[in-house]
């Protein structure tokens, strides 16, 4: 199987390689509430992380700071050994600016529970817009890109659909054409079929699945499908109450959880 | 038949008056939108001094008589040197007091688009220009027209208080006619509802027109 093959690959590349992201305790609180707690986490490359957990563990914030939609209250990221919220200035770390955020997030891909397409623009130009106008691509080489992905993810007849003319399941499968053509080496999936109809859940997973087969771009998926997780991702990380509480390859935690706290959500999870 | 005659006598004076109230509406159009967006986005900016221009300007132009404003501009800058032609206060005046109104119109629409428009678009590391430019404010748009139709007709309401700063608009010629015809009151201000009513028309028109052009793709 596909996956399994890339598998072996990403975990030769774990034992050789330095980590491409990494928390170093990482903190996020709104206002009183602390979200995330002192955070340690590593994503090598090409590496498929899954994040399970419990709703309000803290784990859609835990993508968002590296999509830097949010902010850590305290703690630092690295992407490829750069502070990704901090700038060094004389061996001190102060907080990043807009351009230094602009030049850290171009690695970083996103595709979001809510998909989050232009709805002012067509599928194709939703997929150039941005190679375009960051990237500078020219818009004959943007399209040819779109199309490519856009084939890829089975939308190849509907470029020049707009996103109301389309299922909830084909609009995420746009979504994460449009993030696929950025080339980000760390793709976040933030619960993607979450906000679906359960006949349309399948489609989405299949794409992911296959991206994920191709195996060079890390993932970060946070996600409520069981199955799914177990099947794509090299490493299973579970949070709750904004600490991770547990973590290890697929087999370990789904065949042989250590805390309670895994143990009774897996309980829940399976009724 | 005397009613044809005396309308052909008074039309030619008013529509003199209608081509400077056109005149004055024009460029308190282009003006008031371009003030619009300046104090819309002014108010939303994230920097507090401009926030704080911006909400001073709006409320003092939306609060206080806009017949106020026009003999400000007009009879009392000039004591303190500042001289401008009947013209220019009126167009200053009105772009300035509509171009408040309008700002709310202008960031009433922006935070209406939903926060997963800005958070795509920063996602695909688009610079907040960019963000605003491309993803926000083509959206926006399309929330502001009704909007914007409403002010532009206002606006041309609006108008007939430049006579009072001696402007010979369509309301000034329309008085200084009944001066001068004073049993054809009747005959006059019908006139003058009817030219007013026509030079709204095509605006009325336009606006729909944008409205329904920019519907495309959407549900």
């Amino acid at each position: 199987m596909l996956t399994t093959m890339s598998k072996e690959i990403t975990e030769k590349r774990i034992q050789t390689e330095k980590p491409f992201v990494v928390y170093k305790k990482v903190s996020k609180s709104f206002g009183d509430l602390k979200v995330l707690r002192e955070i340690d986490f590593s994503v090598y490359p090409g590496e498929k992380v899954a994040i399970i957990g419990p709703s309000g563990s803290g784990k859609t914030t835990l993508i968002r700071l590296l999509m830097t939609l949010e902010e850590p209250t305290s703690g630092v990221i690295e992407i490829d050994g750069v502070p990704l919220w901090h700038k060094e200035v004389k061996g001190k770390l102060i907080k990043a600016d807009e351009k230094h955020l602009h030049k850290m997030r171009g690695q970083i891909g996103m595709v979001f529970q809510q998909f989050n397409l232009f709805p002012h623009m067509t599928v194709l130009r939703n997929c150039t817009e941005a190679q375009v106008k960051v990237l500078g691509v020219n818009r004959k080489d943007a399209e040819d890109r779109a199309k490519e992905m856009l084939e890829k993810v089975g939308l190849g007849t509907k470029l020049d659909n707009y996103p109301s003319q389309l299922s909830g399941g084909q609009q995420q499968r746009v979504a994460i054409a449009r993030a696929l053509v950025m080339r980000p080496k760390v793709m976040l999936f933030d619960e993607p079929t979450s906000a679906l109809d359960p006949e349309l859940v399948g489609e989405v997973l299949d794409v992911i699945r296959e991206i994920a087969a191709e195996g060079d771009m890390a993932m970060i998926l946070v996600t409520h499908e069981m199955e799914f997780a177990k099947d794509v991702a090299d490493r299973i990380v579970f949070t709750d109450g904004g600490k991770i509480i547990e973590e290890g390859s697929p087999k370990e935690v789904f065949e042989n959880p250590k805390s309670e706290r895994l143990q009774s959500f897996l309980r829940r999870m399976r009724k | 038949m005397i009613s044809i005659n005396t309308y052909l006598e008074l039309i030619p004076s008013l529509l003199d008056g209608a081509k400077v109230t056109i005149q004055v509406l024009l460029w308190s159009l282009i003006f008031t939108f371009i003030i619009a967006f300046i104090a819309g986005l002014g108010k939303l900016s994230k920097w507090m001094v401009i926030r704080g221009i911006s909400t001073v300007y709006i409320e003092i132009f939306r609060g206080t008589s806009l017949l106020v404003q026009l003999f400000w501009i007009y009879f009392v800058l000039p004591l303190f040197g500042m001289e401008l032609s009947a013209m220019t206060a009126g167009v200053i005046a009105m772009s300035l007091c509509y171009g408040a109104y309008a700002s709310e119109i202008v960031r009433g629409a922006i935070l209406s688009i939903p926060k997963g428009q800005y958070e795509a678009a920063i996602a695909l590391n688009m610079t907040p220009f960019q963000r605003m430019k491309n993803i926000i404010l083509p959206q926006a748009f399309k929330i502001m027209l009704p909007g914007f139709g409403n002010i532009s007709i206002e606006l041309i309401k609006g108008t007939a208080l430049v006579s009072l700063i001696t402007l010979s608009d369509l309301t000034y010629q329309a008085l200084t006619l009944r001066n001068t015809h004073v049993g054809l009151t009747t005959e006059i201000f019908l006139s003058l509802l009817i030219l007013y009513f026509f030079i709204a028309l095509p605006l009325i028109l336009f606006v729909r027109w944008m409205e329904r052009r920019v519907q495309v793709g959407r549900a």
